[in-house]
């Protein structure tokens, strides 16, 4: 039967609209400043196999998650046994987690008439899990005992009943309990409200209707994706970096007329410390890659990524076996996409800007509020310099390519809610990104810690090696976390945990500026 | 009583001219129109005056709402502006946010600041987030930053400094100390505009506010002079984003609270509508030709918010403004909305729109490319033997051309093309009006549509089927409605003021109360100063409430009464419920007091609905006959035509119909029932 093609893009449009609204449930409920103003959620759904159909806004770095967990949820769970009202929760990258324990990804099955006809999914970082460290991310984990507490793909809500004793658990597990239970009620929130809109939705077309609607998007997004594959330089392109470690990662990216082919099989051994990546986390990253390079501002579904094919090696660093640890995988997942985004402008520099700070810098302060004695933890990443294109100087200060409607905290609100006083909050002159354009300036920010009780801990990669410039262009600088102890010593730092730091002690954040393009003339 | 508003829009500046007869109290409207002539524009208000013949010195009441400041603004045509700010923050303008709407394209180009690095400058001084002092203001440098602003010919200077919000004591020094240093440059300063946190917003507002004051203020005082030239001795009111309207004077101070007021006069006028009629719930939806606005009206309320920004899309991150604005979803869809089939076989309808000029296909101006109008013409749904109330001969053969060129590439029939179009802009619609509801926590069945501007009616019952509204109402000269909102406003100011009150501390009702008198306090003096007494001032106390540690707050009404401990435990109960009501669920957590949202208004002898007259005409007299009207998923049928300017109160009739006025065409489904109320306003029953 031919259908109507407006009828199946009035649905699909539906479709993206409730992504979206699901997206600002969670954002404006939510407890956590790294949820509602960090925005470090996504929103999703999918069709009855875990395809993604469409996300609500958020970031790149979620968007590619949550069809991978359902996907997994669907093969540990018997079938018979998901039923309508059930919520599922997995904050575990052995068990459809994909990420770090910190981030908890719930998913909610849509019934219409009985039948399975769609998944509901988000996924929130939590500000605290456990684990031996404030904030959950300690650098010295060996493995992922270490990191927190586990959630294993269970039932939260089963049937629209809550388990009052996970519940429990959850918040006994927890150095913010009020906190997680916050945004786990926003998160829940979110997923019924996406729920009730698919039922209505489903009930107004029909399942034909609304089955067909979902295979036309995925090939629309499909034809989109081959269209920008067809412009893409053909070949294979091996490609290999040292890391601020000294370890050397090796991939191959392999383009022809209707495949793009990353293999990431030769990269390292996974380690006994918190790098790594589960196989679906570094796919995120060579979906990123190939969506930006194929069809940036369009529609984003299980159809974009049909020419992708991805190969790992299992007990890699980008295809973790348990027990590995996985609290920077961000930092892995950022590394394995700037390489790969770095070849292919090797390969066609016009079309892609150089290197950016490509880092998330992820920055977490635990302490004691100085005026109202409440305990607080900062979670953030930070914004830094992007790399000048073949037309222009590039951008200053933005987040980086694994975020996206990422907003930073104004510092009036920070000096309130953490009783820091910034001194700077600036974008940093360091000299460097020269070019024909030039790279755009990282951020230099300075504050003086108030309370007491407090702790740092930071993960920031592209410390040692600058970022790269493009056709010519000179390199951009590095990222680094500075501590002037009021002692009077002053460190600089990539990765620390649970560093001790007093009242009056300075923090210094300075983030890399972007990669130049071009020699300069 | 007469009044008079006037509308400068890009293309045309519109009249609309009210008297009302004192003894028999009938109502004369006139409308009339002319062309905009920037850069003076107060020569189109004369011509427009002129050309409605209206007396000057008659009259007592001119409202005016202009484009001008939203103009200069999005065409980068204000005056160099400076900026001084808090030392170590001059960068806070440049970095913005950090956020990338067009999350997957690497050439996201981040917008850029409408003040150069040169010209953001430093004093030092320190204000804590509680308003206390830690370091002394300097002023070392400044004369050096001046010196520098008159080398580099800058026409305006923004002043923000941190926590101003708090306390702005060191603004209001530097302030004074940049008018002893130069008496004669436009100035502003933050906390003149917003008492708010967030740094990024509230410079970016001081800096947008200065770049167009020297033009506002110039074309303010013209307006003025050129008036009363003509001797005209009323008051001159300027409509404002907060739909409310505000004295010539203070406008000139602050010109940015202008930004939306074309929008927000007609919400207002639906409000006012809606509370008429006895329907104070209302979904207002006004389609243009270029845009489609929609608001959410609660119980008569508007809901004003200071969260507004322009060229917000989702390609850009766009540029924040701090003022109260009417809560409104604005997407690029009306009549003239350009109609185009992407590479992979995908319609579109917006939001490039083909404006006056070319104008839709069947404008003959020269336009190809179909238009939203062009489908409803093809449809049949506009008359191509009224077209424009039939000013304008439809040019059928380029809007057929047109649409065969959008149903080649579809490959599907013209009247199939044309049935997409009118759907796909309706479903644009939908999803906006979605989003002031739904996405707000409404349900839109539990509203009245109430839709105007030139293409309301056109959509308004296709759009209430889908959303379940019952009821739909279309204004009596729907096509002119904002206009009615501009003369029916009150002098209104709102006050939005950030201070955080822990309900756990020694006393917060006395820290309420204190916060509440203050700014009441300071509202009766600004009306006082405009020979306004406290009496005629009505004062509404919104409280921003959250639950402690979250961010985005809840507003609560505050009882009119004292405020005491029960005043205080009321407002965390109403907070629960309205939490619970928006959310879904509800928090053991503690309350905590963000802020305060104070309403002040004065009423200012402003317009009512009046019952139009009934001559006792029939029905049958307002028949024009009948046509054939493809109602895209709803058949085609045979559809009696009326004449809009020929029906009455109490008259009623069944769908399908249509309903043609010189300015608007009201489209009406089978099954659907439309009776005229005493207003002279258009009722469509929806039946579910």
């Amino acid at each position: 039967m031919s259908r109507d093609p407006f009828t199946l893009d009035v649905i699909q449009q539906a479709l993206s609209a409730i992504a979206d609204e699901m997206f600002v449930v969670f954002k404006r409920t939510a407890m956590s400043p790294i949820i509602y103003e960090v925005l470090d959620v996504g929103t999703g759904i999918t069709d009855p196999d875990g395809n993604m159909v469409s996300s609500g806004a958020g970031i790149p770095g979620f968007v590619g998650v949550l069809d991978k967990c359902v996907q997994h949820l669907l093969r540990l769970l018997p079938k018979e046994s998901i039923r309508p009202g059930d919520i599922y929760i997995t904050n575990d990258p052995y068990y459809g987690g994909v990420t770090h324990l910190n981030d908890a990804v719930l998913a909610m099955p849509v019934f219409a008439d009985g039948r399975l006809v769609a998944w509901v999914a988000n996924i929130g970082h939590w500000s605290d899990v456990g684990g031996s460290v404030p904030g959950s991310m300690a650098v010295d984990a060996r493995d992922i005992y270490a990191e927190g507490l586990r959630l294993p793909a269970i039932k939260l809500i089963d049937a629209g009943v809550a388990n009052e004793a996970v519940l429990a658990i959850l918040a006994a597990n927890s150095r913010l309990p009020d906190f997680l239970r916050g945004d786990l009620w926003s998160a829940i929130a979110s997923l019924r409200k996406g729920n009730e809109r698919i039922v209505r939705l489903v009930a107004s077309y029909g399942q034909d209707d609304f089955a067909a609607a979902i295979a036309d998007y995925f090939d629309y997004a499909e034809r989109h994706a081959r269209a920008g594959l067809a412009k893409l330089p053909k070949g294979r392109f091996p490609l290999e970096e040292a890391m601020d470690d000294g370890t050397v990662w090796r991939a191959i990216i392999e383009i022809t007329d209707d495949s793009f082919t990353v293999d990431v099989r030769d990269a390292p051994d996974q380690r006994a410390l918190p790098f790594n990546t589960s196989r679906d986390g570094a796919l995120v990253a060579a979906q990123l890659i190939f969506k930006m390079a194929t069809s940036p501002d369009t529609v984003c579904n299980a159809g974009s990524y049909r020419p992708l094919r991805f190969l790992t090696r299992p007990g890699s660093i980008f295809d973790t076996i348990e027990p590995a640890p996985h609290g920077y995988y961000s930092e892995i997942r950022i590394r394995l996409a700037d390489m790969l985004w770095h070849r292919l402008a090797q390969a066609a520099p016009e079309m892609f800007p150089a290197g950016h700070f490509a880092s998330i810098c992820g920055t977490v302060i635990a302490g004691r509020h100085p005026q109202t004695g409440r305990r607080y933890t900062m979670v953030e990443p930070q914004m830094g310099g992007w790399g000048a294109t073949a037309t222009r100087d590039g951008n200053s200060a933005m987040y980086s390519s694994n975020h996206g409607e990422t907003f930073n905290c104004p510092v009036e609100i920070a000096e309130a809610r953490y009783g820091f006083t910034f001194q700077r909050y600036a974008l940093s002159d360091e000299a460097g990104g020269d070019g024909l354009h030039k790279g755009g300036p990282g951020m230099l920010i300075e504050y003086a810690i108030g309370g007491s009780e407090t702790s740092l801990s930071a993960g920031y990669t592209r410390n040692k090696a600058p970022v790269w410039g493009s056709a010519g262009g000179e390199a951009g600088t590095t990222n680094r976390i500075e501590v002037d102890h009021h002692a009077g010593r002053h460190e600089s730092y990539a990765f620390v945990s649970g560093l001790r730091l007093e009242a009056g002690d300075i923090v210094r954040i300075i983030t890399a500026r972007g990669g130049g393009w071009g020699k300069a003339t | 009583m007469t009044r008079v508003a006037t509308d400068v829009g890009g293309t045309f500046t519109d009249l609309v001219y009210f008297e009302t007869d004192p003894a028999t109290g009938r109502q004369t409207i006139r409308t009339a129109k002319s062309d905009t002539t920037p850069p003076d524009f107060e020569r189109g208000i004369l011509d427009v005056l002129d050309k409605a013949g209206i007396a000057l010195p008659t009259l007592k009441f001119f409202a005016h709402g202009t484009t001008l400041v939203i103009n200069a603004l999005t065409e980068r045509k204000g005056v160099v502006t400076g900026l001084i700010t808090t030392a170590g923050f001059r960068d806070v303008l440049e970095i913005g946010r950090g956020n990338r709407p067009a999350f997957f394209d690497v050439h996201y180009k981040k917008p850029e600041a409408f003040v150069p690095r040169a010209l953001r400058r430093e004093v030092g001084g320190r204000m804590t987030y509680r308003g206390e002092e830690t370091a002394t203001l300097d002023l070392a440098g400044l004369d050096t930053i001046l010196a520098d602003f008159r080398a580099a010919g800058v026409g305006a200077i923004a002043v923000c400094l941190l926590h101003a919000y708090a306390n702005p004591a060191h603004e209001r020094a530097l302030l004074a100390a940049i008018r002893e240093r130069w008496a004669k440059v436009p100035l502003v300063a933050s906390h003149q505009i917003t008492r708010e946190w967030r740094e990024y917003e509230r410079t970016n507002t001081t800096v947008l506010s200065a770049y167009v004051q020297p033009i506002a203020e110039r074309y303010l005082d013209r307006l003025e002079h050129s008036l009363g030239a003509r001797g005209f001795g009323g008051q001159i009111y300027i409509m404002q984003s907060n739909c409310g309207v505000d004295s010539l004077a203070a406008t000139k101070t602050i010109p940015i609270t202008m930004v939306e007021s074309g929008p927000a006069s007609g919400v207002w006028a639906a409000a006012e509508l809606g509370r008429a009629i006895g329907m104070p719930n209302v979904l207002a939806l006004d389609i243009g030709g270029t845009t489609a606005k929609c608001a959410l009206i609660e119980g008569g309320h508007v809901q004003i918010k200071t969260d507004y920004w322009i060229e917000r899309s989702r390609t850009s991150a766009g540029y924040p403004i701090m003022v109260p604005v009417v809560d409104l979803v604005e997407i690029g869809n009306g009549g003239g909305s350009i109609a185009w089939v992407d590479d992979f076989g995908k319609l579109h309808v917006g939001p490039q729109s083909a404006g006056a000029m070319p104008g839709p296909a069947a404008y003959g101006r020269g336009g190809t490319r179909a238009t939203t109008t062009d489908a409803n013409l093809a449809l049949g749904r506009i008359n191509r033997d009224y077209f424009c109330g039939g000013e304008v001969v439809a040019d059928m053969a380029a809007a057929d051309a047109a649409m065969a060129e959008v149903a080649g590439q579809l490959g599907v029939a013209p009247i199939e093309a044309a049935r997409g179009i009118v759907r796909i802009a309706n479903n644009n619609m939908i999803n906006a009006l979605k989003m002031v509801s739904i996405n707000r926590g409404h349900d839109p069945r539990d509203f009245t549509l109430v839709a105007f501007g030139g293409g309301g009616g056109m959509h308004a019952a296709a759009l209430a089927m889908e959303l379940g509204v019952r009821h739909v109402v279309i204004p009596r000269g729907a096509a002119v409605f904002s206009a009615w909102g501009m003369m029916m406003s009150d002098l209104r100011r709102d006050y939005f003021v950030t201070r955080l009150i822990e309900l756990d501390v020694a006393d917060p009702v006395a820290a309420l109360a204190a916060l509440v008198d203050e700014i009441g306090g300071q509202a009766t003096a600004q009306f006082a100063a405009e020979a306004i007494a406290p009496e005629r001032v009505a004062m509404q106390r919104l409280v921003k409430c959250r639950y402690q540690n979250q961010e985005h707050t809840v507003e609560v009404p505050l009882g009119a009464g004292a405020i005491d401990a029960a005043a205080l435990a009321a407002l965390v109960a109403d907070f629960h419920t309205a939490y619970e009501r928006e959310y879904t669920y509800r928090l053991a957590a503690p309350v905590e007091i963000v802020g305060l949202h104070l309403v002040a208004q004065a009423e200012i002898g402003k317009l009512d609905f009046l019952p139009l007259e009934v001559t006792g005409a029939t029905l049958s007299a307002a028949r024009k006959g009948r046509r054939t009207v493809d109602y895209a998923q709803d058949g085609v049928h045979d559809a009696d035509i009326y004449d809009a300017a020929l029906l009455e109160p109490g008259m009623a009739f069944d769908g399908p119909a249509i309903i043609e006025d010189s300015g608007t065409t009201i489209v009406v489904h089978a099954g659907q029932h439309v009776h005229i109320d005493r207003f002279g306003n258009t009722h469509i029953e929806v039946p579910q």
